[in-house]
């Protein structure tokens, strides 16, 4: 087993706008309590490629607008080009909230044109139009990829207003109990490709479902031994 | 004033009475709502009987604080002032403030009114009111779920202030960005407060930070140094903008928390610009008692209780920061998610809760006490967890409460017997 792994936040300055840092440092803590030394490698506008080339996991959050369109521009340019080639080799990623979107193929906003994607995910998403409402709240779930994970309950809070729909080279990550999910209408939420995952549930994802978490963790570190989980799930249980 | 006004103010006023006279609740807002309903531009001719006009005062944090002090200043004075009750900071809120001042005849005594107003309803509000003078203190992330985001608040905010007219003084923190940069779509004269205080500045970054891009050109800010999340002394190196000088950068603060010390200097500059002598100001905050939940005091049983409001990550770093420093050792910290304090707990990652030292004892309740408990797991500290808030509130020790707004007018409630005044 590995002993130590890097972690690479993209744009921890950009997109980073509620709690997403919850998810980096449940992947640290869950590394250190089992002896593992996990490194955060922020990777932003000024970052060298192979400083990211030189990960083991992503994590990509959320960004206000005028954020991501600093982000983006660099995103589309530099990094997604290294962050799909690092997926499509089985890099395990973690995409929450608008960054969820932007790995798909474009995001049709209800006015003007396409803004393209990174294409990491066969995804898209398009904005019904100004009268259609955000989809905002609590939100629980069943997993239902990867198989390891198949029937876990997966609690979190979605915000958006765009509505994804996933194309034949994904999987969705669950079945929505209670919300949402990608579009409210198909009743999935989130997607999986190869090590790579998409949700909704934006900002802390992993503190309350660390099953995910570790399951990101063991596609570098291999088989990991368990942790005394009692307050997540007691965390996880309030939310349903 | 028309009649019709005036006949409306007897009548929501009768309404309100008999409705508190039979205990059913003092109608912070809904007389105002009654009298919006039947007359919508009522605020304004209510507003046009104050001799001195109107202030308000706007930002995520503070301006319940900062609006006490204004209205402390004033009174000291001899000004009659009109102010909205904590919380009721729409315009329902506002319009029930003047009912409440009005005598029988439905006439306003009051000689000019303090608002505290909510970030997002400040450009509605300015449709209906024309202040003399407009504080803006400071733009965080907060309840996402209800607000929106920052960017988007600055720039309706850009849009609202550019309608007002030459005759409205606007004092603004040069210390924020975003806020500052509304100097330069104004048509009135502009003031600028902020702190020049270096020993200040933080040695690391906090994490909750909001504008650190330019408002004009967006390139990455300069700080020369930050006092907290994105406030601080900065600088464009790419299109040149630079932070205003304030012309109030000093003042000792009535209240500890260096956020009180923006506040405190945001209602001197105030003063100053309708010629309030320095002395006189000096005068009227040696006394100032803190609003409500505010670095409020509670005795119970011989141990001290300070509850500190604490809403969102700027604010709930700096309450940490503040009690820290006072020598806390031990923390209450009470997490709800009800409407008031925004439904979404995500916010809790981005406090940098990493900062308590070990030796200080954490006790977390709440709604969301789970939550908050494995948001403590995670900083590498250990936190007692107790969902039931009377339990928790039963100290045996000095205790600093932090808690989001409805847990604060919970903890009120078990201490105190009332949720508000």
């Amino acid at each position: 087993m590995k002993n130590r792994t890097k972690i690479a936040w993209l744009y921890p300055d950009l997109m980073s706008t509620y709690g997403d840092r919850g998810n980096v440092i449940v992947l640290r803590k869950r590394c250190e309590w089992r002896g593992i030394k996990a490194e955060i490698v922020p990777v932003t506008l000024e970052t060298r490629l192979s400083t990211l080339e030189n990960c083991d996991i992503i994590f990509m959050g959320g960004a206000q607008d005028r954020q991501q369109k600093l982000a983006s521009a660099d995103f589309l340019k530099h990094k997604g080009p290294i962050v799909r080639k690092m997926v499509e080799h089985g890099t395990p990623a973690l995409f929450v909230c608008a960054a969820y979107q932007f790995v798909g193929h474009f995001y049709k906003p209800y006015r003007g044109d396409k803004i393209p994607g990174a294409g990491i995910f066969d995804l898209y998403t398009e904005h019904p139009g100004d009268q259609a409402k955000r989809l905002i709240g609590n939100v629980v779930a069943e997993i239902v990829n990867p198989h390891e994970l198949q029937g876990t309950i997966m609690v979190g809070f979605e915000n958006h207003g765009g509505r994804t729909h996933l194309g034949p080279k994904m999987l969705p990550l669950a079945r929505v109990i209670k919300g949402f999910g990608n579009n409210g209408e198909d009743g999935f939420e989130g997607a999986i490709y190869k090590n790579a995952i998409g949700s909704y549930f934006h900002g802390p994802l992993l503190p309350k479902n660390p099953a995910i978490a570790d399951w990101l963790l063991e596609k570098v570190l291999g088989s990991l031994k368990p942790l005394d989980d009692t307050l997540e799930h007691q965390a996880n249980q309030a939310a349903r | 004033m028309a009649w019709i006004d005036r006949l409306i103010v007897i009548f929501t006023k009768f309404v309100s009475w008999m409705s508190t006279s039979f205990g059913l609740g003092a109608g912070e807002t809904w007389p105002g709502e009654i009298a919006l309903a039947l007359r919508p531009n009522i605020a304004r001719a209510l507003a046009s009987k104050l001799a001195d006009g109107v202030i308000l005062i706007a930002g995520t944090n503070g301006k319940t604080t900062t609006s006490l002090m204004v209205k402390t200043i004033l009174e000291d004075i001899g000004e009659s002032v009109v102010h909205n009750a904590t919380g009721a900071n729409l315009l329902n809120g506002v319009v029930s403030s003047f009912i409440r001042n009005s005598d029988w005849l439905g006439r306003i005594t009051a000689d000019v009114g303090v608002f505290e107003i909510d970030e997002n309803s400040l450009p509605v509000f300015l449709r209906f009111i024309t202040p003399k003078r407009i504080i803006l203190l400071n733009l965080f992330r907060d309840q996402l779920d209800r607000y929106g985001e920052v960017d988007v608040i600055v720039e309706k905010w850009q849009n609202a202030l550019a309608t007002l007219p030459k005759s409205t003084t606007v004092i603004l923190t040069s210390d924020d960005p975003g806020v500052a940069s509304l100097g330069t779509s104004v048509k009135g004269a502009v003031i600028y407060f902020g702190l020049n205080d270096t020993p200040k500045f933080l040695k690391v970054h906090e994490h909750a930070t909001d504008s650190t891009f330019c408002p004009h050109c967006g390139n990455r800010l300069t700080y020369e140094g930050v006092y907290f999340s994105h406030i601080g002394v900065w600088k464009c190196t790419k299109c040149g903008y630079t932070r205003p000088k304030p012309a109030v950068s000093a003042w000792p603060s009535p209240l500890p928390g260096l956020y009180n010390r923006y506040n405190t200097l945001a209602a001197v500059a105030l003063a100053r610009s309708i010629d309030i002598p320095d002395h006189e100001i000096k005068k009227a905050l040696r006394n100032f008692a803190p609003a409500f939940g505010r670095q409020e005091e509670v005795m119970v049983r011989g141990k001290m209780i300070k509850l500190f409001l604490s809403k969102n990550p700027a604010g709930f770093n700096m309450s940490l920061r503040t009690v820290l420093e006072m020598g806390a050792k031990e923390l209450l910290l009470v997490l709800n998610d009800r409407i008031p304090d925004g439904r979404d707990v995500s916010w809790i990652w981005d406090v940098d809760f990493e900062m308590i030292p070990k030796n200080v004892r954490i006790t977390v309740s709440g709604d969301r006490v789970y939550d908050m408990e494995l948001r403590i797991k995670y900083a590498g500290l250990q936190a007692q967890g107790e969902p039931d808030l009377r339990h928790a509130l039963a100290v045996k020790r000095d205790t600093y409460v932090l808690a989001t707004y409805s847990a604060m007018l919970e903890a009120r409630k078990i201490l105190k017997g009332r949720k508000i005044l």
